[in-house]
């Protein structure tokens, strides 16, 4: 038990990711209003971005940038980064492109409920 | 008496942060940012302009087909710096392989290729950042 | 000059749609210009399809490799076209054509504006693009890139209308489907840190040297890949986004999200499961018992479900569901038999659901109905679209001279060779259940008195379109010959591996 807390302590950032993708993949599963689903999307793709910098990272390690500085002899992995940058814009596109849908589907139904939008569909469609 | 101080102020500062971002565009190789930073920072500028000097300036300054040309040329011009390579007979993309000059590691000129396509990303983004602002705000009114 | 345009097809095929895509938003207002440039692109990439596989076969499944920029191997990204990138190079380009070719003219009433029917373009391309990378890519960062744009281009697709419903559709989908990004996003970033290299081939052999170090990470990885790629691919319990996306779009968007997105996504798990893992540390993580199963129950939940639609292009979507897990049962079954009949099904299946979604759309298009009912006497008014679905239909229940026979034979042979019995028995029952939810729509459509409305066959474009498709399904069918060949060498190159 000791040695199972003492990894969690050593590892804080990967359980601070899984406890970020609980909370957003919770947040998306169980939340009925169309905001707070792109909230837990986008909480869930911060999750991953911060384990994988996190696995970049080297304790002791310095910024991977060639300056005047002694070189030290150890830099961090820049390439975790430098992904994660994709992964940010690919984020901020989805972010933008479901807003735009949710307010189409506003205008269109006059609400942002999920549940409520899935019963005025089936209202209509049964008329 | 809000207003006014606002316009003074943006007045002065936002040149600087347009070049800001330019400087963090072009210095993408050497230092953090790059691309895509870059180009929002000047997308911020421009948006920041329509939402103190009003919506319609902002249009005056960036009319809508500036915006459409802007962003599928600043596309394509990453698709043609990447035909360099190809014209030369490198595979496509390729820096050093193209006989670009890189010079001594950390200066300005040692990306080659890298701060051009930066370049044109940028101006892209930014281009998009503002055509979204633009479109959000004219769906209101 | 030629000779640098050969040596870089690789990359060519993968970013001409691009270009084309970038520079479409400038002149929306030329609407002639815009549907020649999408359909010289789309001849462009056949002919580049078509060269790269003559090379290929040439060379005895030896596959092209090309380092983009000049970096060689862990440091930069491969693109590796072999026998199964090739392979699907072809249906893409072999699908795409045709329904560019279906789209003209015939867009600007589903969608509206000459600017909408631009942008439509624009993501037909993208997408288009997306999927021709992830068919050569050898890179795990670079298959979520790829995968990402393929989503988003999808989502816009599928909003392309102006209906209500369409926005709701495209939401779902567009939720659901970044859900199973993250989750690939994640099994990717496990790999990484596990193996530390982001190429395929050089992660593969890594992770067969310390995979028994780390057995959960490894675990966790295939886990969250199988369920993305699977949210995505509609993989049976994860299909809910599929039957309202497919049928709200329009009829080309249906025809090219059916037909080739999702066979996309399913390419890119096959590279995964067999390129990266393995089919050894397949076999011993049980992975390939559990896609068996959930092929199976896939195909009979599909086609039940397909029973029950009224509206002819939510039956139609349902059976996409069916036929995925067609191939997922495919995917289970380690041997050369299986893997050959999965990829000549894809491949099949791809021509004949875009078939059965153009000839669809035009017959709902023209008589303004939705449902199956609805249609009756369709086929004497509209011969050409009628005789084009029933011989879609024939091709996907498994008719001997069409395509499909031939990859369920494989998928047979293959399932009887791992012994496997239940896949024999639901392969089986699969094609009499795709029998009972296809045959009556033809059968109304021919034999019952329909009323005496003025429908008439779609234009030129659109049945050169449906008559392009129909030969597709004959020839692959009657002489499937080198493709075959293709099929086969891709499945002994996906086993080699160690």
């Amino acid at each position: 038990m000791k040695v199972l807390l003492e990894k969690l302590l050593v590892n804080y950032p990967y359980v601070a990711a899984v406890i970020l993708f609980m909370i957003g993949a919770l947040t998306v599963l169980t939340r009925s209003n169309l905001f707070k689903k792109l909230l837990g999307i986008n909480i869930m793709e911060s999750a991953i971005f911060l384990m994988f910098v996190a696995g970049g990272n080297i304790r002791g390690g310095a910024a991977p940038i060639l300056g005047e500085v002694n070189p030290k002899s150890v830099y961090i992995n820049p390439l975790p980064s430098a992904l994660m940058l994709t992964g940010i814009v690919v984020s901020v596109s989805v972010t933008a492109f479901a807003l735009a849908l949710i307010v189409r589907l506003y205008k269109s139904y006059g609400t942002t409920d999920a549940r409520r939008i899935s019963q005025l569909r089936d209202e209509v469609t049964e008329r | 008496m809000r207003d006014f101080i606002l316009k003074r102020v943006a007045a002065i500062i936002l040149p600087f942060i347009c070049i800001y971002g330019f400087y963090v565009i072009l210095h993408g190789h050497v230092s953090p940012g790059g691309s895509f930073a870059g180009g929002i920072i000047v997308g911020l500028s421009f948006i920041a302009y329509s939402t103190i000097y009003g919506i319609e300036k902002g249009r005056v300054k960036l009319p809508e087909k500036v915006l459409t040309w802007t962003e599928s040329y600043g596309t394509l011009w990453y698709g043609i710096m990447g035909m360099v390579g190809i014209v030369k007979g490198a595979p496509f993309l390729a820096n050093k392989l193209a006989g670009v000059d890189l010079g001594a590691p950390g200066a300005l000129s040692s990306g080659g290729l890298i701060s051009l396509i930066g370049l044109g990303v940028g101006i892209r983004v930014a281009s998009t950042m503002v055509t979204l602002f633009f479109t959000m705000m004219e769906e209101e009114s | 000059m030629i000779a640098s345009i050969t040596a870089n097809l690789p990359v060519f095929v993968v970013i001409a749609p691009l270009f084309v895509a970038f520079v479409l938003p400038t002149f929306a207002r030329r609407m002639r210009l815009v549907e020649g440039l999408v359909i010289f692109v789309e001849t462009l990439g056949l002919v580049g399809a078509g060269y790269l596989a003559s090379i290929v076969l040439r060379q005895k499944g030896i596959p092209i490799i090309y380092q983009l920029g000049g970096w060689p191997a862990p440091w930069g990204i491969e693109l590796e076209a072999g026998s199964l990138g090739v392979f699907f190079l072809l249906v893409i380009a072999g699908v795409s054509l045709p329904v560019s070719l279906f789209a003209k003219g015939n867009l600007t009433e589903e969608v509206g504006s000459k600017e909408r029917v631009a942008r439509f373009y624009v993501l037909y391309l993208l997408l288009g693009g997306a999927l021709a990378g992830m068919a050569v890519t050898n890179d795990l960062f670079n298959v979520f890139v790829l995968v990402e744009v393929a989503t988003l281009s999808c989502c816009g697709l599928v909003s392309a209308r102006n209906h209500p419903r369409a926005a709701e559709a495209a939401f779902t989908y567009l939720i659901m489907a970044t859900l199973g990004s993250t989750l690939v996003l994640g099994g990717i970033g496990f790999l990484y840190m596990v193996t530390g290299h982001l190429n395929m081939g050089f992660a593969s052999q890594e992770l067969g040297r310390i995979w028994q170090d780390y057995p959960h990470v490894v675990w966790m990885a295939v886990s969250f890949i199988l369920v993305g790629f699977g949210v995505k691919s509609a993989i049976f319990p994860l299909h809910v986004w599929l039957p309202d996306a497919h049928s709200t779009a329009p009829s080309p968007a249906s025809a090219i999200l059916s037909g080739l997105a999702v066979k996309g996504y399913l390419i890119c798990l096959l590279k995964f499961l067999y390129s990266v893992f393995g089919p050894e540390l397949m076999q011993k993580f049980a992975v390939h018992r559990i896609l068996a199963l959930v092929g199976a129950v896939a195909i009979i939940a599909g086609s039940v479900l397909a029973l029950t639609q009224e509206e002819l292009k939510r039956r139609l979507a349902y059976s996409t569901v069916a036929q995925v897990g067609y191939i997922i049962l495919g995917f289970g079954l380690v041997n050369t038999k299986g893997l050959t009949g999965t990829l000549f099904y894809l491949a099949s299946h791809a021509v004949i659901k875009s078939t059965l979604f153009l000839a669809a759309g035009a017959m709902l298009a023209a008589t303004g109905k939705k449902n199956v009912r609805e249609l009756a006497g369709v086929g004497r008014k509209m011969p050409i679209t009628m005789a084009a679905f029933t011989v879609g239909s024939l091709g996907l229940i498994g008719i001997p001279l069409f395509s499909g026979f031939i990859g369920k034979w494989y998928l047979l042979l293959g399932s009887l060779e791992a012994g496997n019995i239940l896949s024999v028995a639901v392969i089986i029952a699969g094609s009499v259940l795709c029998a009972a939810y296809l045959l009556p729509v033809i059968r109304g459509a021919y034999f019952e008195p329909g009323p005496e409305e003025d429908w008439k066959d779609p234009g030129l474009p659109q049945k050169i379109a449906l008559i392009l498709l129909v030969a597709a399904i004959v020839i692959l069918g009657v002489v499937p010959g080198p493709f075959l060949e293709l099929a086969k060498r891709a499945a002994a190159e996906l086993l080699a591996l160690q």
